[in-house]
């Protein structure tokens, strides 16, 4: 036997193995008391895999159970953060040598078999986090470089221009001159101001990149109804992109950058509040985790343009008619905007204000089933066949509704909803809530009639 | 022979009793060396209800998938659980108030309530071993949990059913001797998944009562 037979059988110098080898310490850097508490309180009962829309789409299948994605990053934990895992690993199923994981079927688990939905945890009867574990984990492959291409070409636009689809600025100030003529054209009116970092207004407002760079009809909605308003609002020329990669990613740190970006141009700005348009992970990203990721205490209200236009429509600063909008329209709860961030009745409350069809779909709120392209599977071509194959779930649900339309308040859910619908061969249409608003309208002249 | 059953029941109980709680005491210290998450938001809703409720959350099965997709399974949680609580309040009732097991009816209870748990522990280790999924992340200490936890309900059962004048001390000595390594393995074993309970159900619930998620009312406006 040679040396290097020697060496290459015992694997030294492998570079897969090295990397795996940092995977202890990057999990004792990230661990909290919260998600120690996931890890350890698992009694693997099995009742998550009813909840789970890949478990239940595949029953056949045991790797769609949440707690055997969980226990992927659990086995890590129990080898060498629980005394007892370090001791006895075979016997509470601490698995073999961390250095020997195959990372990437870790990835494929972690970011291909689970859309960070989090309807697993509140089927918990013991209350782990899995999708907190599961996101927990991608973190640490992220940090090790073992990532859906996809993935992480969209944090590398965000780390390096600031917002996810590498829009300039000169692209910025163009599109919002652009929208500013397409709200005046639309009101008939010369005086729509789209203010970019101006000082001292009501709210500084973030959008996704989308909305500038793709799809302005959300952007322009909302500079019609400020206008209307009467508000004061400017965007900011640095971190106006409120979507945020870290989120998905599982990097704190992209998190902390990206939401941070905000939070300083508010303060910067001296905004008294901060919107954020038509987004789930958006608005989470920027009214919940952001907030703890940049260790930024929050000092001024945050809020999502759902909860701005509710105002609007009860103080009568906007009006609408509800008798414009014939077509049934149910509505999908957004994973990050209802069940990480409570907002379940907001929509509702405007959707009634417009929709004389209004059908509940079920589950709902709390309970919805995931538009199954959560969590940047959008942005991970590899992983489509599964999830159009799990979609079936989701596609049974908006079947039953007979709805003609369905309404979200994501724009990530409008694209994932948009591909299960053309995949499932549905006859429905997808649009956001300010779109319906829009719909609904009375327009200024017409107010008085 | 009677002197060993008294060192078993008495003296040997205690120390094993002494012994978990330590460990329990260990494991919490453990897991509070974590640092917990610090929350830097303002609030939308109140956490305190929400903690409560979420803590309470294994008694409301109608709030979970699972259980209502099947209901069964939730009776099998209940039985399971209160043939442990049965078992492991004899080992005070027969040592220390014997009296009371001459109560018919009472004895009765035990008696149903352990039978059903044993029955459950061995319908649960079928559905562990046939069920794909849960094979797949079943441990060996799933199984041996759950092996002895079954073993347990049939030596409590046979500590107050069988015939002592039959089988002497026989049924005694094996529910005691059990319930001494019961006690001294749960610490190691998932078995003490109820001692982490609180801890996440608590945080789980203070973020959501934070959030406002679930409430069913529109925070901050009406
Ligand atoms: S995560 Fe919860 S529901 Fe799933 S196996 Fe573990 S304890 Fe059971
Ligand atoms: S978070 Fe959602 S997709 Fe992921 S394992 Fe849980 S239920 Fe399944």
């Amino acid at each position: 036997m040679n040396a290097n037979t020697h060496l290459s059988g015992n694997r030294l110098g492998d570079p897969a193995l090295a990397t795996a080898g940092r995977i202890p310490a990057l999990l004792r850097a990230r661990i909290n008391r919260q998600t120690a508490c996931s890890m350890v309180t698992c009694v693997h009962c099995g009742e998550c895999a009813q909840s789970c829309h890949y478990a239940l789409a595949r029953p056949h299948d045991p790797f769609m159970s949440p707690a055997y994605k969980a226990d992927q990053i659990r086995k890590i934990f129990n080898r060498h953060l629980d005394w007892l895992g370090r001791v006895f690993p075979r016997w509470v199923g601490a698995g073999g040598k961390t250095e020997e994981t195959d990372l990437s079927r870790l990835k494929d688990i972690v970011f291909g078999t689970c859309s960070g939905c989090r309807r697993c945890t509140f089927n918990c009867p013991m209350g782990v986090d899995n999708a907190a574990l599961i996101r927990l984990a991608r973190g640490i492959l992220m940090e090790v470089g073992v990532v859906p291409q996809g993935m992480s070409n969209v944090c590398r636009n965000q780390w390096e221009m600031g917002n996810q689809m590498r829009v300039t600025e000169e692209d910025f100030i163009d599109s919002l001159s652009w929208v500013r003529d397409e709200v005046q054209y639309e009101l008939g009116v010369n005086d729509v101001e789209i203010g970019v970092d101006k000082e001292d207004c009501d709210f500084i407002y973030a959008v996704n990149p989308r909305e500038v760079k793709y799809d302005p009809r959300s952007l322009i909605n909302a500079a019609k109804f400020f206008y209307l308003a009467g508000e004061s609002w400017t965007l900011p020329r640095h971190g106006w992109d409120q979507t945020n990669f870290g989120l998905f990613s599982g990097d704190d740190r992209l998190g902390a950058f990206m939401a941070g970006n905000l939070y300083q141009a508010a303060a910067r700005l001296r905004a008294k509040r901060i919107v954020v348009s038509e987004c789930g992970h958006g608005y989470r990203s920027v009214r919940w985790e952001g907030y703890n990721w940049a260790k930024h205490n929050q000092t001024i209200p945050t809020e999502s343009v759902i909860e701005t236009i509710i105002r609007y429509l009860r103080e009568g600063m906007i009006k609408v008619d509800r008798s414009r909008y014939r077509a049934s329209v149910t509505f999908h709860d957004s994973c990050n905007v209802a069940r990480y961030s409570g907002l379940v009745e907001e929509p509702r409350w405007i959707l009634k204000q417009i929709c004389s069809d209004f059908r509940e779909m079920h589950p709902n709120g709390m309970n919805n089933f995931c538009c199954t392209g959560g969590s940047g599977l959008l942005v991970m071509p590899e992983y489509r066949d599964i999830r159009l194959e799990v979609a079936k779930i989701k596609a049974e649900q908006l079947k039953t509704t007979g709805a003609d339309v369905v309404c979200t308040m994501c724009h990530n859910c409008r694209d994932g909803l948009g591909d299960l619908i053309s995949h499932y061969q549905l006859d429905m249409k997808v649009v956001q809530i300010m779109d319906l608003v829009a719909g609904a309208l009375i327009l200024p002249e017409k107010q008085g009639s | 022979m009677n002197e060993f059953l008294g060192i078993i029941q008495h003296k040997l109980h205690m120390a094993v009793l002494a012994f978990m709680g330590i460990a329990y005491v260990l494991r919490i210290i453990w897991l509070l060396n974590f640092s917990a998450a610090r929350e830097r938001t303002l609030p939308a809703g109140q956490p305190a209800g929400v903690v409560v409720s979420s803590l309470l959350a294994v008694a409301k099965p109608w709030t979970r998938e699972g259980s209502n997709r099947n209901p069964v399974f939730y009776v099998q949680f209940v039985l399971f659980h209160l043939g442990a609580a049965a078992a492991i309040s004899l080992t005070y009732f027969i040592p220390y108030r014997p009296e009371l097991l001459k109560y018919g009816l009472f004895m009765r209870t035990l008696q149903i309530t352990l039978g059903a748990a044993f029955v459950v522990g061995l319908l649960r280790l079928y559905r562990r071993l046939a069920e794909p999924s849960l094979r797949m992340i079943s441990t060996p200490d799933d199984y041996f949990a759950l092996i002895m936890m079954t073993a347990f309900y049939a030596a409590a059962l046979g500590a107050i059913s069988v015939n002592s004048l039959m089988m002497g001390n026989g049924p005694l000595w094996a529910f005691f001797l059990m319930a001494a390594f019961f006690h001294f393995y749960v610490p190691f074993s998932k078995i003490i998944h109820y001692l982490y309970y609180p801890f996440t159900r608590y945080y789980l619930g203070k973020t959501m009562g934070h959030r406002n998620i679930g409430n069913g009312k529109i925070s901050g406006l009406s």
